[in-house]
């Protein structure tokens, strides 16, 4: 905390660009506000004599009190944010009531018509629980995203879990989404043109023949992705490239940064989506979130389980709003 | 309208006067100390975003804004140090940023100047407190003279290294990520000093020979652990005078016809043995690094952060919810991104501190139980009925 009077003195100096003091009055601006250096010197040894033993009991009493301040701060701390947690659990409950989907594609086409701006590309971050159901929970919350993705009107949405467990089962993943569909549009007929694919496998695309249907309701296109898509793929490209260079084939100058663009080939999410207490990103590939906007949903659960949030409809609909909210701007 | 002035002047005095600074600077060290006693991030990342739209929403100049936005920084420096962190990180200037206008560029940059060259005046200061600082970017993009502060300080400060501040000059991180692509490679295009560079067009880093001989040295361990203290001797008198057939262990020693005596004392003792397999191969053909060696840990090595501990927390003022090309490769799996609607310049403890006592909390909650927590631990999980895909859930 700086003192107003030397706060003066020192935007005089700013203004004029460092002219007005010299370098020995700064320091005696600072010097008041620097750590006692003795108190850095611990590693020197000790030398046993009296002052040094009131030092110690002073630093003693100093670290006990701040022992105290540190329990009783995180005492307030969490009573703070368990009564937030439980207010905003309860603001999540009356929008789950009052924002439901029920099934109906009209109604969540309804809940995002007054938004400026919808993402083009939503990208959603999941994660697999620890029961023994686990993964058909994981790809139920796939099948309700795609759902919800497709009435909205985006067109292509993806889905990181870290550990590859979908990219495993993409036909019953599918079987799953189709099945989702029909359960919010009806017969086969009218539902959206779905495409599902992960790097390195190919496209999955059942029902190419109806091409016609597929225009009325949309198409969604869904990815999948994993902690192997993200760093991995850069270690790779350095391995392919380290082993062109000892052959001779290309010069470490070659390497620039739109070379390695070219080569790391993936959509850029507008929108990431993250469904857990707090923001990270989980080993989520890292060159195309350059831009991309992020939401939290936050640890609003009430406290049952931590970590893990399920994926709810009102959380995606505030990540839109969120996303409607921002305005955009490219280092302007 | 008057009394509202009023009021914000008469607490402005308030606070300005000589009690309540007190009292305020007393509470703030009583805070940062307290902070100390818990767990603390290690690496923190700062996004100084909201210099300009602060000085316009106060009708000052830009300039004016980043230099309270300077001032802030120098606050929040001062409670991440003396609460114990270690290494902090800011984006101080996007190479996109040499978008802005020219009169803001050449304005931020003579700031730099300013402060880095100042900062040099003050070098027994900062060895005194073991401050470092490093500038993280693209350098050939300065201009000259700023090139030499920012060389000055670094160097002057080179010689420190407890407190680090990472200043990131003209700074994207894809640049980054793809210097460290380069730099790997070029490392990797580095002939070793090897003496046969004939094997250069084939490498095969393992050899057949050595690999046979390493499945008879464990089958040989294994069997010889009734005899484990003669193993030695015994091999080099077979290697002195020729083939006792008759001793078992001694076979393994003579049948690879090409080994020296030096490679044989590599088998006598079990881990010996396992080193030997992994140092000699590169030893005798490697002229080049093999590729496959490159992890990911190798690339982080190579970004501008590579000595500093993980990046464990990321902020970013002035409510944009986005990187903008920062620290994409250091926001790994356990990062936590916080983006607080609060403009840099208004950016102090009263804002940080929730932060940071969140963040001591997830870290002691998880402590206690680990579990709560865990990674994806390779269980397998079976793919099941089609059925269970159906399952209703949200009502």
């Amino acid at each position: 905390m700086v003192s107003q009077h030397d706060r003066e003195l020192f935007r005089n100096d700013v203004r004029s660009r460092g002219t007005k003091l010299s370098a020995a009055d700064r320091e005696n601006i600072l010097r008041p506000y620097l750590p006692d250096p003795s108190d850095l010197q611990r590693r020197s040894p000790q030398r046993q004599n009296k002052a040094h033993r009131r030092a110690s009991v002073r630093t003693f009493v100093k670290a006990q009190t701040h022992r105290i301040v540190y329990t009783f701060v995180h005492i307030i701390f969490g009573i703070i944010s368990r009564l937030l947690q439980s207010y905003h659990a309860t603001v999540d409950r009356i929008c789950a009531v009052i924002y439901y989907h029920h099934r109906t594609p009209e109604l969540i086409r309804k809940d995002v018509k007054g938004l400026k701006r919808l993402p083009e590309h939503l990208s959603v971050i999941l994660s697999l629980r620890k029961e023994d159901d686990a993964l058909s929970v994981l790809m139920d919350e796939v099948a309700e995203l795609a759902a919800w993705s497709v009435s909205a009107g985006i067109p292509v949405l993806s889905v990181y879990e870290k550990s590859g467990a979908l990219k495993s089962c993409i036909p019953i993943l599918h079987q799953a989404i189709t099945n989702k569909m029909c359960s919010y549009y009806g017969s086969s007929i009218q539902q959206p043109r779905l495409r599902l694919f992960a790097p390195h496998h190919p496209v999955f695309d059942q029902l190419p023949q109806d091409v016609a249907s597929d225009c009325k309701n949309g198409s969604l296109t869904v990815l999948l992705l994993s902690a192997t898509d993200g760093r991995e793929t850069f270690v790779d490209l350095t391995k392919t490239l380290a082993e062109m260079s000892q052959s001779g084939k290309l010069s470490p100058e070659d390497i620039t940064l739109e070379l390695v663009d070219a080569e790391i080939i993936q959509p850029e999410p507008d929108l990431l989506l993250v469904f857990g207490a707090f923001l990270k990103l989980d080993g989520y590939p890292p060159w195309h979130v350059r831009l991309t906007e992020m939401f939290c949903t936050g640890g609003r659960s009430s406290g049952t389980n931590t970590s893990e949030e399920a994926v709810e409809y009102h959380g995606f609909l505030r990540g839109l709003w969120h996303y409607a909210g921002a305005q955009m701007r490219f280092g302007r | 309208m008057s009394t509202s002035i009023h009021l914000s002047r008469f607490r402005k005095w308030l606070l300005a006067s000589p009690p309540m600074e007190f009292v305020i600077a007393q509470l703030r060290e009583l805070l940062v100390g307290a902070i100390k006693q818990g767990p603390v991030p290690q690496h923190i990342a700062f996004v100084m975003d909201g210099n300009r739209r602060f000085a316009r929403s106060h009708g000052i100049e830009t300039v004016e804004g980043h230099n309270m936005g300077f001032e802030a920084l120098a606050r929040i420096l001062e409670v991440c140090y003396k609460s114990g962190v270690k290494v902090v990180t800011i984006y101080a200037f996007s190479i996109e940023n040499f978008k802005r206008s020219k009169f803001e560029v050449d304005a931020l940059m003579e700031m730099a100047r300013v402060k880095l060259s100042q900062m040099a005046q003050h070098g027994e200061i900062l060895d005194r407190y073991g401050a470092k600082v490093r500038i993280l970017g693209r350098l050939d993009m300065l201009k000259p003279d700023v090139l030499a502060a920012v060389n000055r300080a670094v160097d002057m400060t080179s010689g420190n290294g407890e407190r680090i501040l990472n200043i990131c000059f003209p700074y994207t991180s894809r640049d980054e990520i793809t210097g460290a692509i380069r730099d790997t490679v070029s490392e990797y295009s580095q002939p070793l000093p090897a003496n046969r560079p004939s094997n250069a067009s084939q490498r095969t880093p393992f050899s057949e020979t050595h690999i046979t001989q390493n499945i008879r040295a464990r089958a040989q361990h294994t069997k010889a652990d009734d005899l484990p203290s003669d193993v030695e001797t015994a091999s080099e008198s077979s290697n002195e005078d020729g083939a006792p057939a008759n001793n078992l262990p001694n076979q393994v020693y003579e049948s690879g016809s090409s080994f020296s005596s030096s490679s044989t004392l590599h088998l006598g003792g079990q881990t010996d043995a396992a080193n030997g397999r992994e140092n000699s191969p590169r030893k005798e053909k490697a002229v080049y690094m093999s590729p496959e060696t490159i992890t990911r840990q190798t690339l982080t090595e190579h970004m501008f952060t590579g000595d500093n501990p993980p990046l464990d927390l990321l902020v970013r003022t002035s409510g944009v919810e986005r990187l903008s090309d920062f620290m994409l490769w250091q926001c790994d799996e356990e990062t936590e991104i916080v983006f607080l609607d609060v403009l840099w310049p208004d950016f102090d403890l009263w804002h940080f501190l929730p932060v940071l006592l969140g963040w001591q909390r997830r870290i002691s909650k998880a402590k206690k139980n680990p579990d709560a927590e865990g990674d994806f631990d390779g269980e397998s999980y079976e793919p099941t009925e089609e059925s269970n895909g159906k399952k209703v859930k949200g009502l």
